[in-house]
């Protein structure tokens, strides 16, 4: 009390002068009438005017504000300065940059020779399937499977095997792509791995090899097909049909074209296998789910994050400087990311060259 | 929004690197040519042998597809190895990018991001260079999983060791949006299933009515409604278990009863009395609040210094003396205690609305008031504040006035109300997820009873036969067409025309083609009928342009290919894109032989008129 009864007018003023209006205002209320309509100025001279026990109290909160604000600043210096391990976070979850940055301090920043290092072409090796390819070729004798990998991790290779065992089982394969211009190359793929006569080709316009044992063709038409089929007009090849290949699955999202792939799952025969091959997804299993509980047979999901290539990331400068993009060298999913420390000073650089005179 | 860097340093710098081949993504297919364009006044840097392998490469592969031999950007690639790549270009011309990158001869690939959902060929390095991409008509973030489709394409399977993303700033970039897509994990996917007219058609050839809900509760738009729905029945199961525990009253639904009561008291109140009473809680307390009471109030223990009217609150009001010297005013139903305690004040008629000299004391007062109060125990009548006369009136017609549950419904009514309305919507909500999907099959179903092509029982009539066949956009408005007899004894030409119109939902300006008088004539009579379909299928754009100009693809069999793209503004691309399409569209008609022999036949000439030169080209 003693300490605030001697606090001057003038220490007074400059304490009130570092505060927000927003809590100049909150000071005011109840004690100067129609404090709202005031400006900092005038609310900072009429709470001075305050006269008596009203401006001790007056006194006595301000101080004691401004201690709680230094000891605030000082934990947070504190919390900054210990490196605190990086959890590992839930999925979905991305962490905010700040806490990113501060829980990755500990280990210094990657360099952008570390980042180059290691280019170029690995040693002829002989291919070697991986695992899960195994096991998704395997698990198409008993269930249905998704595939869900990123690009360019081989799901070729599953639908190319897959096919393989259900023609020497004497069944049909139908292989579907979205898009017409991927089922040409597809067809061109496909005929020099079976052959030509036993690939053959149905899009909107053009039907090649129309009985083979292998059909490629758009999504839209297998729908087609398989309405034509449940009307009554039976076509042959559905009787014999083993396996029935789906590939970029993911455009079951589709706001256009969605339909056509549930429309097509939901009538699917139930004799043949369906393999979904998709691009990276958020929620395989909720797919997964979903035919297990509308399919006759149970459904097997190979949910595969892992590139076959490594991933990294270099930020290029505008003038030609190459710099890592972020703290560690290789991509990581899933643990929050932290921007390397000369890519944010050089961005920053390029952000205030841009916009500096608009931003003015 | 082109890349800050010049390409042509872009390219020096990947080079030196090594980090060619490289596949560069830009925004517009006019930032792809613009970079090709900026290499063409550079002196070549490539090795010979490399000009002469891609020359001899692109020779070969013309052979096949003879329009790659005029293409413009030939000269570019063969000496600089670069090359661009959108949906502006021809099918061939892409094939032959594609090729080319596969072999390794080409050192970087300008392209839009639509090619990332598209083709696939893998590169050492990718470079983004935008964070956003233009849908429809704004430009939207990309999304985690478009972004991992673009890095994708960043080393290949038994080329590389390692894959690279370069990120390269151009204005309006955000590294957190790139960041984010490089590191976290791709968004979930949602069902877009939609209702369309077709697939009523031919779901009601297929099985019977009382069948097609059960197939429409087997998509995945069904499955994921229903996990919606079971989150919400869950909360509702929660609220009927709260509303069990009010336990059983006099009257079965005395929620209803209690609320009728309550609406016919106030009416007959406000007729009566002009101006509301206080509530029993603020009247029992009102002739304690003397100044100088000790009071409890949310912002804690207050002193009260005078009470007064409010006008405009329309309540009794108090003004209290708070810690620390504050002053402030409130309704009395902020009081929430009264204490045994009054301090000496003298009043004033003016704020402080105590004399100076007491409101210094009253300050000195407040730091000796101990830290228990004894509160002061207010008796609230309910009943007191009832206007007996009213009740004695209302008892005629409701029985709640002599009921013995009456206390406690007076008390639960309002909690008990809220959940019940809670309820009520949560049982709603639940209704509409399961049965949304058959209600927009039920109405599209009607609606094409309506148009004649399902009879009352909704079997297939003959027109329904047919028109289910039809299984393309604006399929509604085609078979409107077929059925009033617009396209009868219709040249090829114009049938191929009007279709491409149908077709076309691009709207990229196009140029202003003149059209002949007939199919001028036949364009006004489908703009007629697609307004008039308006209600039931979203018009197609019907543009003209793309009409006259497929009309001089399949009326003039001497037009090369060329001449046709000199015709218009259109990209090569679109142009080819928008014939693509016709014939998907003509190829559907042509299903109609068993029917509509004569326009099937019609159609077949058109698709034979249009397949030629470059659309012979690709399969």
């Amino acid at each position: 009390m003693n300490e605030t009864r001697s606090l001057s007018d003038q220490d007074l003023q400059t304490m009130l002068e570092a505060l927000p209006l927003r809590r100049l205002h909150s000071l005011a209320k109840g004690r100067i009438p129609r404090h709202f309509r005031m400006g900092k100025r005038r609310l900072i001279v009429s709470l001075l005017g305050l006269q008596g026990e009203v401006r001790q109290y007056l006194a006595a909160e301000v101080t004691r504000h401004m201690a709680e604000q230094r000891t605030a600043i000082d934990a947070q210096q504190i919390s900054r300065k210990r490196s605190l391990p990086a959890p590992a976070t839930a999925r979905h979850k991305i962490k905010s940059p700040s806490t990113a940055t501060t829980a990755r301090s500990g280990t210094p920043p990657t360099t952008i020779e570390a980042v180059l290092e290691g280019i170029g072409v690995p040693p002829p090796t002989e291919f070697r399937p991986d695992p899960w390819q195994l096991e998704a070729v395997s698990c198409l004798s008993t269930s249905d499977v998704i595939v869900s990998a990123p690009t360019g991790s081989g799901k070729t290779y599953v639908a190319v095997e897959a096919a393989k065992r259900a023609i020497q089982q004497d069944q049909t394969v139908i292989y579907t792509s979205p898009l017409k211009a991927l089922s040409n190359t597809k067809y061109m793929e496909f005929s020099q791995i079976f052959g030509a006569d036993r690939v053959g080709i149905l899009t909107g316009d053009r039907r090649d090899n129309a009985q083979a044992p292998m059909l490629i063709m758009t999504t839209e038409i297998l729908r087609n097909l398989l309405y034509d089929a449940a009307s009554g007009e039976i076509d042959v090849r559905l009787n014999t049909l083993g396996l029935v290949i789906l590939d970029e699955s993911q455009y079951l999202a589709d706001p256009e074209r969605g339909v056509v792939w549930e429309e097509t799952i939901i009538f699917c025969p139930a004799q043949a296998r369906l393999l979904l091959l998709s691009a990276s997804i958020g929620n395989p299993d909720e797919i997964a789910a979903w035919l297990r509980s509308i399919r006759p047979v149970p459904c097997h999901l190979i949910h595969h994050r892992e590139r076959s290539v490594p991933l990294r990331a270099c930020y290029l400068h505008p003038n030609g400087n190459l710099t890592p993009l972020f703290r560690t060298r290789d991509l990581v999913q899933g643990r929050g990311y932290a921007f390397h420390p000369e890519t944010l000073k050089l961005f920053a650089e390029f952000e205030a060259r841009t916009f500096g005179r608009s931003k003015r | 929004m082109p890349p800050a860097i010049h390409p042509v340093d872009l390219v020096q710098v990947l080079r030196h690197k090594q980090l060619t081949p490289a596949i560069v993504f830009l925004t517009s297919r006019r930032a792809c040519d613009e970079a090709i364009e900026a290499f063409e006044r550079r002196a070549p840097v490539i090795a010979p042998e490399r000009t002469e392998a891609i020359r001899t490469f692109l020779a070969d592969l013309s052979k096949q597809f003879p329009s790659i031999a005029q293409h413009p950007l030939l000269p570019t690639v063969q000496h600089f190895a670069v090359a661009a790549h959108h949906a502006g270009h021809l099918p061939s011309w892409k094939i032959a990018v594609e090729e080319l990158m596969r072999k390794g001869y080409l050192d970087a690939v300008f392209a839009t991001t639509t090619l990332a959902a598209g083709v696939d060929f893998p590169a050492r390095t990718v470079v983004i260079t935008q964070s956003s991409v233009r849908k429809t008509r704004d430009f939207t973030d990309l999304t985690i999983g478009e972004i991992q489709q673009l890095a994708g394409r960043g080393g290949r399977r038994g080329k590389d060791l390692v894959g690279f993303v370069v990120v390269t700033p151009s204005p309006y970039i955000d590294l957190d949006v790139i960041a984010k897509g490089l590191t976290g994990y791709p968004e979930p996917i949602d069902s877009q299933f939609v209702v369309s007219y077709p697939m009523v058609l031919n779901l009601l050839k297929a099985y019977p009515l009382d069948q097609i809900e059960g197939i429409l509760a087997k998509s995945f738009a069904q499955f994921q409604l229903n996990q919606r729905a079971a989150v919400h029945q869950e909360h509702l199961d929660a609220i009927h278990v709260k509303l069990a525990a009010y336990g059983t009253r006099e009257c079965a639904d005395w929620i209803t009863q209690w609320q009728l009561f309550d609406l016919a008291k106030k009416r007959t109140s406000q007729r009566r009395l002009p101006r509301q009473p206080d509530s029993p809680e603020v009247a029992a307390r009102l002739p304690f609040l003397t100044p100088g009471r000790v009071v409890k109030t949310s912002k804690g223990r207050a002193i009260v210094l005078r009470h007064y009217a409010s006008r405009g609150k329309r309540q009794p009001m108090v003004s209290l003396f708070l810690e620390k010297g504050a002053i402030i005013e409130c309704p009395v139903s902020h009081v929430s205690q009264i204490y045994d305690k009054i301090v000496d004040i003298e009043p004033a008629p003016h704020f402080p609305w105590c004399t100076p000299h007491s409101f210094e004391r009253l300050v000195e007062q407040w730091e000796h008031l101990t830290a228990r109060l004894q509160t002061l125990p207010i008796v609230i009548d309910q009943e007191a504040t009832e206007d007996q006369e009213l009740v004695n009136t209302l008892a005629e017609d409701f029985p709640c006035p002599t009921c013995p549950s009456r206390q406690a419904c007076r008390r639960d009514h309002p909690a008990a109300l809220r959940l019940r309305q809670k309820a009520q919507q949560l049982t709603k909500t639940v209704q509409a997820l399961k049965t949304g999907l058959w209600h927009r099959f039920q109405e599209r179903a009607d609606i094409l009873h309506h148009l004649g092509y399902l009879t009352p029982t909704f079997q297939l009539t003959a027109e329904g036969e047919w028109a289910r066949l039809i299984r393309i956009d604006h399929s509604l408005l085609i078979s409107e067409l077929i059925r009033m007899g617009a396209f009868d004894a219709i040249e090829p030409a114009l049938l191929a025309a009007v279709l491409a119109s149908i077709a076309h939902d691009d709207d990229r300006p196009g140029s202003y083609l003149r059209m002949s008088p007939g199919l001028a004539t036949m364009m006004h009579r489908v703009r007629a009928v697609a307004e008039s379909l308006e209600p039931y299928e979203e018009p197609p754009l019907l543009r003209s342009d793309v009409a006259a100009l497929t009309e001089r693809w399949v009326g003039m069999p001497e037009l090369t290919w060329p001449q046709l793209i000199r015709m218009t503004a259109m990209a090569e691309g679109d142009v080819y894109r928008l014939l693509a399409r016709t014939l998907e569209y003509l190829s559907q008609i042509h299903t109609l032989k068993a029917t509509h022999p004569s326009l099937a036949d019609t159609a077949k000439i058109a698709i034979a008129t249009m397949q030629r030169d470059v659309l012979k080209e690709l399969p």
